[in-house]
Order: structure tokens, then C-alpha cells, then sequence
């Protein structure tokens, strides 16, 4: 399902790190409902190009609108409650808190808005039910397996209806069957609507998930091709 | 250069902030360490060591010369390491000059030199007696602060002769109150013979001096020996003027030294432990256990050495003005350094103490595996604090606050160490705010029972110099003024509301060995506020009746209810004791006496003006310069001054407390500052995803600032009784030690606002701590954070 609103819009964007440059005049759109992947060797720019759109990192120049949004106009505050509304995360390493059990983990998003702890938590526990570890919910993050702990991280990145999901070599650190999981359940996740753009290294994933694979080499966009799903 | 060096000089490169924290921390570590045994060293032992500067003598011998010859006593010299002598001794009236001290006899001694192999004198003014008429007085240096010293008189007058003071000198064992030459001795015909003695065999305790003193004066003829003096009397005189800091010194020093060890243990441990991951790859990349161990101890020594020597230099520049306001005046003409033995504590002591605390969990991380180091820098955490922030999650607080709260109980000794650090900084603002408090109340009661203005007129020779201003000047005079005509004349000066008169006379007291000093009072001394003072007992309400300040009834083993026969000129007066003072009038202690028993005991006696110290109080909101330069007006021959300051005891205590607080405030406060870093370091991860999922830089301040007010709360709740506890036990003590008893009043100085303040200390040291690295947590960068992780 998709739709002609522009979601990313990325203008000839530059960024540097001292000497070296690792996006070098890139410019995207993503449309809603799209699933993006972006692929390319180690270094290429892929994560720079991710922490760009989230509002992660600034660009050294060029544009970079989410949502209309300039990002660059936002100061850090502004940033954050933009990633707040705005934008779901999914790392390669999961990164939950290892103090909180799986259903707090994921209510955490929703409780930086200063909500009451009860309605989150309710929500929580659907996106578990949802991601099929509902029975988990008490689980602390060293109690789970890789792929339990990338579903929970899932669940805390859908907990605010973000328009767009970023995912960093979200099967990066799983194993062939975990990955699969989760192959299924960004696709299952952009065919109810929901906006994704895919860091990989995994040509299986891209192909499975992605409607558009964007190819990155030394911070510059190499290729970009439609893919047909299955 | 070896790979351990490589190895730890690239880690403090990456670690600086945590190498400035570790310089930092045993910086002022240090600097509390030195100020601590410096103070601890020097409520213990000046008096030894000016006495052994001085040589001082174990006995002073007076002998009656018509008895024994000179060669008998030179002959003696059983079990005499040194003796000096014989002088020629004779007894002066001083009658004039000499500074605005009590008159009376003098012993005056006559001798060539001011040194010599016992009683060294220091000379610290003018020159040493060579001819007749000149003298040198027993005073001691008032040092590189002479304000309120009694100004020089050129002259004084005793036994009915002038004599010209060429210079003064300070016997720490009180050997004379003035020395002549032995030609000018000669001349007035001594009545007895000195002789000081050091001995060679034991001399701890009384009988023991006494058991030397016998066996060199076997042999001599009876009666020969008249008096004899152990040096211990004079250091139990000292001791007693020392006494009083020592409790506070004591205190100051200890919890200086307990939250030095805590922090340097908590943050150099800590550091290690931070570095599991670091040492993982080091054993990864083929370094022995040794070598780890090694990298981590030099890794931490480097900061640690450039702070020890740093500290040590600023703990004996911040030590040295504290010891020479503490102990000056008390006469003891050394120097009250900081000892060669303290430098050495701070310069290995320290380093030591560093190296210990790193090697503990190093040796732990010598024991892991590579892949065990590497997992307990990254693996997830289990256990600790996660039943805790399980139930925050479900509390009605904003989220950042109920994260931050649950934080203290992920790194359970952490948090016990930083709470110490906390507990230790509230207990020693607590203990120094009540003794200022304490202080403070004291020097009131002093101040209101003393009167605002002290006036006493001058002799026509001496002038009295109010602290802190130069003495008057231009042509000495004497008042024309009686006694009753300086009272009649401060009466009626404007804004006055009560005038007392004193005057001092030591009375000797059927049953009583030596004369007791009685202040005579007159006028409106019952409503000065000296029953503020009152420590036991009630005010006098009659004539028959006297209040004695704790220090005397001390001394001479006087009871409320004992009753005193004063005797003067062949007349007596009973006289009951119905009341204990803390303190009396203005200099040594005395009874109070109405001046009516002066008047029934001496009645043809005439009180000269100079006589008298008058004690004035003005009404409320009356204006004390006013006053004082009124009286100046009115007499120029009459001295007057502002009394109501501070003592100089308090505001030495006050200073040395306050810096000492401060000083562990900041320790403390570094403290927590460490532990935020190395909290935030472990939490990089944590808290770039946070801020991925949105957590704005507010809210991560807030979390990290709530997760040390918690610590904070936790050390001010606990540290609070113990400063509490500290200052009801200490100040009685320091109390008893000066021998004197302390109303009850000075001690209740808690009350509720202040308590709340105090709780609130330990909340704001902890968060002046944890503010720079919270906002530092703030201002992560989320990609370059989470990229590395």
C-alpha cells in the first residue's frame, strides 16, 4: 500500500568527519508506505545516512525534511520530541535496558510523555501480544533470546505509531531463524501501511522486505532499483 | 619503551576525563589529608616541642642562699643531664607599667645571657640587661599579629625604682616574670637562689621529678631548698589552653581522613572496574595477566602522583594559617609546622592508598578471561536494582525521575561508597554549622554579660588599643576623674542602659593555699547578663553571697554551697557560694563580689580610676562608636572600646571548621562527580537510546540529577545525626578540656528550618556533584554512542 506523500526527503546532503566524507551529495525520497532498503559495503554511508533521517546526526550540508519537517532548523529538544512522535528505531544490538523487564522496555517510549504508567503498559502488552511474546512480557532482556529481544525492541519502536520505522541491520546480530522472525514481521508491518527504511547487509532481507533497494558507495547513491515482492 | 607504558599511556590519552577526575579527587584528597594529620599532629604535641626547643628545665629549684653556697649547688649533679644557675632571685612590687595587667610582686631574676644549656629564652625584642636600671619581661611573641598586644611601655617601676625595659623575652617554663644582670641582682641583695635542672633519668610524672629533684639536693644542708616547681605543672597549664581545640581538631582530622580513603578508594576502584572491557582486549591481544594488572595500576598512578604532590604542597599552604591562628598566643615560640612525617604520608602515603585500591579489583580482573573481562564491559546486566525499577515503572512520577531513582541501586557499592563520601560531607557541614552556631551564642552571652564597650583609663603610661587599631597616641595623661566620676560621666553619655563597674584584687581565703581573685562589682552587673552564663546554681541576690566562673571552682575544688572567708587588712567576710558562671568578667577568672564587702573589708582602701575595667551597655540600637568616641571626648585619658566581637577562639575555630567543611564538601561532591561519570560511561548505550526513542536533554539531566538527589537525601537523612550526635559529644568535651562548663542553652541549636537546611546539604552536594557530567550525558552524541556500542 502506498501512497504519493513524501515522507524523507533528503536534498543533495553532505556529511563529514574531519577528513573524511561519508555522504557526499545524497538526495532521497520515501513516500509513505514505502519499504526502503539501503544497502552497500562497510563505510559506504548507510548508518549516517539512517542517523540523518532520524535526527541523529546533522548533516554537514544539504537538506534533510521528515515529515515536512526541516531538521536541521530543530534544536535538540525539538529533536528529541521529533523522534518521539515521529520516528521508530531498531537497532542491530537491540539495545534495551537491561534493568527493565520486556513490557517496561517497550512502555518506556510512551512514558517519556509524561502519560501515566497504565495506559502504556495496556499498549505494551498488545505490541507483545501482536509480536507473538506476550508471555514474555516479564523477561528481563538477559533472559531472552536474540530474537525476543529484537521483537521487544520492535514493539518499543511501534509504541508511539511513528510515521516512519528505521531499522539499523535489524537480522545483523540474529541467527537464521530469528531473522526470519523478523523478516516477517517488518513485512507483515509495512503491509498494514506502516513506512520503513532497511540498513542491511543482507541482500534476503532487502529483497523480502523492501519495495526499493537504494545502493550506496563511498557516501554517494549508486543504483536504486524497484523490487517485486512476493 | 615497553607495551605496558604504550599500552597505559594511550589509555589515559582516551580516558581524560576520568585521568582529571582521579588527579582531581587525590588532589584535594590529598590537601585533606595533610590538613588533617597537620592538625592532629598539632593538638598534640607543641608543647614538647617548644619545650625541647627551649631546653627547658624538668625542675625549677629556689634556694635560700644564706644556707648553701653557690659551690655546693654547681657541686651537685646526681642524675643532672644540664643545670643553669645559680641566679640571683628577689620578689618586686610592680607598681607601674608593664601593660594594663594586675599589679603585684614579680620575680625577677638576675642572669648574663638569654641562653645557655637550659631555659632558653627567646629574646624576640630588644636586647639582652648589660647595665643598671635595665630589665627584660617575661612575655611571650605575640608573633606576626600583635593587634591588642598591650603597646610597649618604656619603663616600669618596681619595688619603688624605675627601671628601662630593653627588651622582651618568653621562658615557656615560666622561669621569671623579668631578668636583670647578675651585676644589677647583686645590687638588690637577692633573698634566694634559682636553679634550673634537666635530668637524666625519668621525668613523666610529678613524683617522678620530685624523686630527682631529692637525689641532687642530698647532701645539702635542711631548709636549703625552698621551692621547687615540675615543668609538668606549666604543661598541664598549656595542655589545658590547647585542650579545648583538640576535640575539634581531632574530629575535623578524622573525618577528613575517613572521606579522603572513601573517595580515593571509590574513584580509583571504580575506574578499573569501568575498564573490564579494556582489559578483555588487552588479554585478547596476547598481554599476560601481569602486564594487565600493571597497565591499570600505572593507567591510575599518573593522575594519582601529579595529585598527591600537588595536594601535598596545598594541604601545607592551607594547614599553615590554620595552625598559627590556633596556636598563637599561647606563648609556645615554635613554629607550628607541618611535619616532615605528613609530607611524607601525602607524598607515599597516598600514592599507597591509590595503589591499593586499584590493585583490588585488578587482581580481579588478573583472574578473569579474556571473554569473561570483555562480557562484564558488555554482556547484559542481571541482578541488581531490577526489582526495583520494576516497581518505579508502576509509580505516578515522570518517567526520567522514576529511571534516575532505581539508577544508585544498579552499582550497589558504588552507591555505598558515594552515600559515605555524602554522609561524611553533611556530617561535617552539620557538626561545623552547630559549632559556629555554638560558637556564636557563646561569644553573645560573653559579649552581653561583658557589655559593648569596655573602658578602662589609662595609668598615664599605658593605653589600651582595641583589637585590630593602633594604641592612641600623642602626650600620656591621667584622668582627674574619682572612680564614681568616670562611673557618673559613662552614665550620662547618651544611649547608655547599664553600667558596671569591676575591680580586680586577689583576696587571700582562710583554707585557701594562694589568694583567691575576686572581682568586686558594682552597679547594674546583676542585669549585664551573666546569669546567661550560668551553668549551675543561681545570681546573687545578696552581698554575703558569690558566683564563681567553672574554670576556678575547677581549680580549686570549690562547690555551690561552700562557704569562702575572705580576708583583708585583719577583716573577714563569709561569703556563700550559690552559683556557677562559664565565665566571668574580662581576664582571669574571678568570683564576682559585690563591691560592698570591698567597702566592709578595706573601707579606707581608695580605688584609683585606672583600677577599675567598666562595663557599659547601650540601649537598644544605640550607636557603640558613638558612645566610644564620646567617652574619648569627654576624657581623653579615658580608654575606650568596642567589645562586642567574637573571640578569638571562635573565629579560629569557626575558620579552621569552615574551611575543613568546605574542603569535604568538595571531596565529596567530587565524589559523586565521579560516580556520574563512570555511571554515564557504563550507561553511553543506555542512554543513546533513550535519546534515540526520545528522551530530551532535560529529561536526561533530570534522570541523572534524580538518581544522585537520591544519594544525597540518603547521606544527609543519615549523616545529619551523626554531625548531630558529634556536636552534643565533642563541644561538652572540648569544654571540660578548656576546664570550664558551658550552659545548656549553647548546645540546643537545632531546631526544624535549620535541620531542613542541613537535610537539604547533602541533596545539594550531591547534585553541584553530579550537574557537569549530567549535562555532559545530555549532550551525547546518540550516533556516534550507539555506533560504538
Amino acid at each position: 500500500m502506498t501512497t504519493d506523500t513524501c515522507v524523507v526527503r533528503l536534498d543533495k546532503v553532505r556529511k563529514e568527519y574531519g577528513d573524511t566524507t561519508a555522504l557526499d551529495g545524497v538526495s532521497l525520497e520515501i513516500r509513505t508506505g514505502e519499504a526502503v532498503a539501503v544497502m552497500g559495503p562497510s563505510g559506504c554511508g548507510k548508518s549516517t545516512m539512517l542517523n540523518m533521517i532520524a535526527g541523529l546526526d546533522r548533516p554537514t550540508s544539504g537538506s534533510v525534511r521528515v515529515h515536512d519537517e526541516e531538521l536541521s532548523r530543530l534544536n535538540e529538544t525539538k529533536l528529541a520530541l521529533f523522534r518521539r512522535h515521529r520516528i521508530g528505531m531498531i537497532f542491530q544490538f537491540f539495545n534495551l535496558l537491561d534493568d527493565l523487564p520486556a513490557i517496561d522496555n517497550v512502555a518506556l517510549a510512551a512514558q517519556l510523555t509524561g502519560t501515566k504508567a497504565g495506559p502504556p503498559r495496556k499498549r505494551a502488552m498488545e505490541l507483545l501480544d501482536e509480536l507473538g511474546i506476550a508471555d514474555r512480557r516479564n523477561a528481563y532482556p538477559a533472559a531472552l533470546s536474540g530474537g525476543e529481544r529484537q521483537r521487544v525492541a520492535v514493539a518499543r519502536a511501534l509504541m508511539n505509531r511513528p510515521a516512519l520505522l528505521l531499522a539499523d541491520e535489524p537480522t545483523g546480530a540474529l541467527d537464521s531463524r530469528s531473522g526470519e522472525q523478523v523478516m516477517d514481521l517488518l513485512l507483515d508491518l509495512n503491509q498494514i501501511g506502516q513506512t520503513l527504511l532497511i540498513v542491511t547487509h543482507d541482500e534476503r532481507l532487502a529483497t523480502r522486505c523492501a519495495s526499493r533497494v537504494v545502493e550506496l558507495a563511498d557516501g554517494r547513491i549508486t543504483r536504486e532499483r524497484s523490487l517485486e515482492r512476493a | 619503551m615497553s607495551a605496558v607504558w604504550r599500552a597505559s599511556r594511550a589509555a589515559v590519552r582516551r580516558r581524560r576525563v576520568q585521568t582529571f577526575v582521579i588527579g582531581l579527587v587525590v588532589l584535594l584528597s590529598t590537601t585533606t589529608i595533610v590538613v588533617a594529620l597537620a592538625l592532629l599532629e598539632a593538638s598534640s604535641a607543641p608543647f614538647d616541642r617548644a619545650f625541647a626547643r627551649q631546653q627547658g628545665p624538668h625542675a625549677i629549684a629556689v634556694y635560700d642562699p644564706a644556707k648553701v653556697t653557690d659551690a655546693q649547688l654547681t657541686g651537685q649533679r646526681t642524675g643532672v643531664a644540664a643545670a643553669a644557675g645559680p641566679f640571683g632571685q628577689v620578689t618586686l612590687d610592680l607598681t607601674e607599667g608593664g601593660g594594663p595587667g594586675p599589679r603585684g610582686p614579680l620575680t625577677v631574676v638576675g642572669r648574663a645571657d638569654p641562653g645557655g644549656s637550659v631555659d632558653r629564652l627567646n629574646l624576640w625584642q630588644g636586647r639582652w640587661p648589660t647595665a643598671a636600671g635595665e630589665i627584660v619581661l617575661n612575655q611571650p611573641d605575640p608573633g606576626a599579629d600583635p593587634r591588642g598586644f598591650p603597646p610597649d611601655s618604656g619603663e616600669v617601676t618596681l619595688g619603688g625604682k624605675r627601671y628601662t625595659v630593653v627588651g622582651r623575652a618568653h621562658s615557656l617554663s615560666q622561669t621569671a616574670d623579668a631578668w636583670v644582670s647578675p651585676e644589677q641582682m647583686t645590687a638588690l641583695h637577692p633573698t634566694s637562689v634559682q636553679m634550673l635542672y634537666r635530668f637524666t633519668g625519668d621525668v613523666s610524672t610529678k613524683p617522678a621529678v620530685h624523686a630527682d629533684l631529692a637525689a641532687v639536693t642530698a647532701g645539702l644542708p635542711a631548709g636549703a631548698l625552698i621551692a621547687a616547681q615540675p615543668y609538668l605543672v606549666v604543661k598541664e597549664k598549656v595542655a589545658s589552653d590547647i585542650g579545648v581545640y583538640v576535640p575539634f581538631l581531632a574530629t575535623f582530622g578524622m573525618l577528613g581522613l575517613i572521606v579522603a580513603v572513601v573517595i580515593v578508594g571509590n574513584v580509583v576502584s571504580g575506574a578499573v572496574v569501568s575498564s573490564f572491557r579494556h582489559i578483555g582486549i588487552l588479554k585478547a591481544l596476547g598481554f599476560t595477566p601481569r602486564q594487565v594488572v600493571a597497565v591499570h595500576l600505572v593507567m591510575v598512578s599518573v593522575p594519582a602522583l601529579i595529585g598527591c604532590v600537588l595536594g601535598t604542597v596545598a594541604g601545607t599552604l592551607a594547614a599553615q594559617p590554620l595552625l598559627s591562628d590556633g596556636f598563637a598566643g599561647l606563648g609556645l615560640d615554635v613554629g607550628i609546622n607541618v611535619g616532615v612525617w605528613i609530607w611524607v604520608a601525602g607524598l607515599v602515603g597516598v600514592p599507597t592508598l591509590v595503589a591499593l585500591s586499584a590493585f583490588v579489583p585488578a587482581v580481579r580482573a588478573h583472574r578473569l578471561s579474556a571473554a569473561q573481562a570483555i562480557s562484564a564491559g558488555s554482556s547484559p546486566r542481571t541482578g541488581h536494582g531490577t526489582r526495583i525499577q520494576r516497581r518505579l515503572a508502576g509509580v505516578r512520577l515522570s518517567r526520567p525521575v522514576t529511571l534516575g531513582l532505581g539508577l544508585p541501586f544498579a552499582r550497589p557499592g558504588r552507591t555505598v561508597f558515594t552515600v559515605v563520601a555524602v554522609l561524611l560531607g553533611v556530617t561535617t557541614v552539620t557538626f561545623a554549622t552547630g559549632l559556629a552556631d555554638t560558637l556564636t551564642r557563646i561569644s553573645t552571652i560573653e559579649d552581653r554579660a561583658s557589655g559593648q564597650i569596655g573602658v578602662r583609663p589609662s595609668d598615664g603610661r599605658t593605653r589600651i588599643a582595641p583589637e585590630g587599631q593602633l594604641p592612641p597616641t600623642g602626650p600620656q595623661a591621667t584622668t582627674t576623674r574619682t572612680d564614681t566620676e568616670v562611673e557618673q560621666l559613662l552614665r550620662g553619655l547618651p544611649d547608655v542602659a547599664r553600667v558596671t563597674s569591676v575591680f580586680r584584687l586577689p583576696v587571700p581565703t582562710i583554707g585557701q593555699t594562694q589568694p583567691l581573685t575576686v572581682n568586686f562589682v558594682r552597679g547594674d552587673y546583676s542585669s549585664m547578663g551573666y546569669q546567661d552564663e550560668l551553668t549551675a546554681g543561681r545570681w546573687m541576690t545578696r552581698a554575703d553571697e558569690t558566683v564563681v566562673p567553672s574554670e576556678l571552682m575547677r581549680e580549686r575544688g570549690l562547690k555551690i554551697g561552700d562557704k569562702l572567708t575572705l580576708e583583708l587588712g585583719g577583716r573577714r567576710t563569709v561569703l556563700t557560694v550559690i552559683g556557677e558562671t562559664m565565665d566571668g568578667a574580662p581576664g582571669p577568672p574571678g568570683m564576682f563580689v559585690d563591691w560592698r564587702v570591698l567597702t566592709e573589708l578595706a573601707p579606707d582602701r581608695a580605688v584609683k580610676p585606672h583600677e577599675v575595667y567598666y562595663q557599659v551597655q547601650l540601649k537598644r540600637g544605640g550607636d557603640v562608636a558613638a558612645y566610644v568616641a564620646a567617652v574619648k571626648a569627654a576624657d581623653p585619658a579615658i580608654d575606650a572600646w568596642d567589645t562586642s566581637q567574637l573571640s578569638d577562639f571562635a573565629v579560629t575555630v569557626i575558620g579552621f571548621s569552615s574551611v575543613l567543611s568546605l574542603l569535604l564538601s568538595t571531596v565529596a561532591a567530587l565524589g559523586v562527580f565521579n560516580t556520574v561519570v563512570l555511571n554515564v560511561r557504563e550507561r553511553r548505550r543506555d542512554l543513546g537510546m533513550l535519546k534515540s526513542i526520545g528522551m530530551t536533554p532535560r529529561q536526561v539531566v533530570t534522570m541523572v540529577l534524580t538518581s544522585m538527589a537520591v544519594v544525597g537525601a540518603a547521606g544527609g537523612v543519615l549523616g545529619i545525626p551523626l554531625g548531630i550526635v558529634a556536636h552534643r559529644y565533642i563541644v561538652p568535651t572540648a569544654a571540660d578540656a578548656a576546664r570550664i562548663a558551658i550552659p545548656h542553652s549553647v548546645l540546643e541549636v537545632w531546631q526544624a528550618p535549620t535541620l531542613a537546611l542541613m537535610a537539604l546539604a547533602g541533596v545539594v552536594i550531591a547534585l553541584l556533584g553530579a550537574l557537569v557530567p549530567a549535562r555532559g550525558a545530555a549532550r551525547l552524541t546518540i550516533a556516534e554512542v550507539l555506533h560504538n556500542e
